[in-house]
């Protein structure tokens, strides 16, 4: 009966993953020209590891990836950490969500506009006397890569610290209530007693926003299209350009093909640490 | 004078504090705001030589998206794709959950990690495969298609959520049930489906921002406005030589913005549990 019930969802997902894996992995294995395959044993992977772009893509995914999820990270819950027991900012809390329910696309395409094409960020800074002439965000190395780390931790921030708040308002207040009869201080309650009991909770956060900001690719094709010299390409964007740009579909594979061994590798070694399926 | 010292940590913890969350506050709501300026604001203000900041309010944009554009399609696309694919994942993983919740078998574990490891596979993984898939289903630019794919992405998602709420219900109601004779699926449908309710809710709204957010595959499976979906037809409001035309991008992006924003009402008390799958029981 069990094994009823969970079957259609089981084979729905193989459909549309372990089918298109194996493909991918099989076709990683030919030139690819429209319809003509060609075998081309290991040749693909011997370019790829030779390709310089691909390392970048991969080295630039995680740049840009853990600084935004350091910067997400430390805001979120130094925010969490202000408002969890605020009954002021229970009511507003929504305020906070705004930026996370926004479609990607349309948070791209507002960085956009405010760094580069109608330069209202260069104009502000100006104003307060941080710079002296407009930046040209999207064509030096660094500030491109900021753009994209900003527009992701505009739009996500929100995504980690509403969890966090959930963890720390689902705690007992009883605790933190006789801590602080004791006499500990409000900071020394969060550090020393929410802190490390929300810590598993952390760790599922930042492994579900972790994998989504390396998967980062809408913002990429629509603020800098991995520009300047393929400084902003993510993996993804590399996977596909390979692909539907240049229409290399065997070596565009192949790349897919290492990545789907990253995502593995991490899963296997993060989520069963910290997801637990069923009641023991 | 420690009394003093004390009122005064006081009053910097409170000035701190609410510095602190004013700021993020300001930071989180003044983009949004300053975006729905440029929705409703003529293109020759949005992109001039120095920004400016006070505006002349004009509904030119939204005139033009539903004359010009395509507008409605847009909107048809991406309802009917968010509630065909939540209708799917429903009828998939409401049973699938129950199943993990309720039952103890062999590879349930492994099942259900299987189930959840499909969360974290990148979309650029299987993007060529579900082309070619889609391709060959002679589904390319339909709604179908996409349907089906943001089913898929989200089922995960729904299934971890709605077996969270499951695991709550205490055994002994079902028991009773099964006592007087209730067959599973009637245990199912008439008693652990009601009181998980507020787990489904919480699933559907979290698969619909998913959903509405979806880009790369809606991109590769979409080429017309039979099948595109707000968050893709944005990248093509670009007018050619007219540039990129974004009042138009603000008020499309708001009008996908906003039923967001009530859907979230509604479920914020399940919001921590939702997006963490159940792992935050808040």
């Amino acid at each position: 009966m069990p094994y009823f019930l969970v079957a259609p969802a089981v084979i729905y997902l193989m459909f549309i993953t372990l089918y298109p894996g194996v493909y991918a992995i099989y076709q990683s294995f030919f030139f690819v020209r429209f319809n003509q395959w060609t075998f081309a044993g290991l040749a693909n992977y011997q370019q790829l590891f030779a390709d310089a772009d691909f390392w970048a893509s991969l080295w630039n995914t995680f740049v840009m990836g853990s600084i935004a999820l350091a910067i997400e990270f430390t805001v979120a819950l130094t925010v969490a950490a202000f408002a969890y027991r605020d009954p002021f900012v229970r009511g507003w809390r929504i305020v906070f969500l705004l930026p996370m329910l926004f479609m990607t696309s349309a948070v791209s395409f507002m960085w956009k506009l405010a760094f580069n094409d109608a330069r209202v960020v260069s104009d502000l800074l100006t104003r307060v006397g941080l710079i002296e002439s407009n930046i040209d965000f999207l064509g030096k190395v660094w500030p491109a890569r900021f753009t994209l780390i900003m527009t992701d931790v505009w739009q996500w921030t929100p995504f980690l610290f509403i969890i966090f708040v959930g963890a720390l308002q689902g705690q007992d207040s009883e605790i933190e209530e006789s801590a602080r009869l004791d006499g500990a201080k409000w900071r020394q309650i969060f550090w020393h007693i929410s802190l490390p009991m929300m810590m598993p909770i952390i760790a599922v956060a930042l492994i579900l926003r972790g994998i989504d900001i390396t998967t980062m690719f809408a913002s990429v094709f629509i603020i800098t299209g991995g520009t300047p010299g393929g400084a902003t390409e993510t993996i993804s964007f590399f996977i596909y350009r390979m692909g539907f740009k240049t229409f290399n579909f065997g070596y565009a594979s192949s790349a897919a093909f290492v990545m789907l061994v990253i995502t593995i590798v991490v899963a296997q070694t993060f989520v069963k640490r910290f997801f637990r399926p069923g009641r023991d | 004078m420690a009394m003093k010292r004390r009122r005064l940590g006081r009053f910097t913890n409170y000035f701190v504090r609410y510095l602190v969350l004013g700021s993020w506050g300001v930071f989180c709501a003044a983009p949004v705001l300053w975006f729905l300026s440029i929705g409703l604001r003529p293109r020759v203000e949005i992109i001039s030589p120095q920004p400016i900041y006070w505006p002349t309010f004009t509904l030119d944009a939204w005139n033009m998206i539903w004359s010009v554009w395509p507008m409605a399609s847009y909107l048809r696309n991406s309802l009917l794709a968010i509630a065909g694919s939540i209708v799917i994942d429903l009828v998939l993983a409401i049973p699938a959950a129950y199943s993990l919740a309720r039952y103890k078998y062999r590879f349930r574990d492994d099942i259900g990690f299987y189930i959840l490891s499909t969360r974290m596979m990148a979309p650029a993984i299987v993007a060529i495969p579900i082309f070619f898939l889609f391709k060959n289903l002679g589904l390319l630019d339909t709604v179908w298609a996409l349907m089906l794919i943001y089913a898929a992405v989200n089922l995960s998602l729904v299934t971890w959520i709605i077996r969270s709420y499951m695991l709550d219900i205490s055994y002994e109601i079902e028991d009773a049930a099964r006592m007087d004779g209730a067959t599973d699926l009637r245990i199912l449908w008439s008693i652990i489906i009601p009181i998980s309710a507020p787990g489904i809710v919480t699933a559907t709204v979290i698969a619909a921002i998913f959903a509405i957010n979806e880009f790369l595959f809606t991109l590769l499976l979409s080429s017309t406005k039979n099948a595109y979906t707000l968050s893709v037809a944005l990248a093509n409001f670009t007018g050619g030589s007219d540039g990129v035309i974004y009042n138009a991008i603000a008020l499309v992006a708001f009008i996908a913005f906003v039923p967001m924003v009530l859907l979230v009402l509604v479920i914020q008390r399940h919001l921590s549990r939702g997006l963490t799958m159940g792992a935050v029981k808040g």
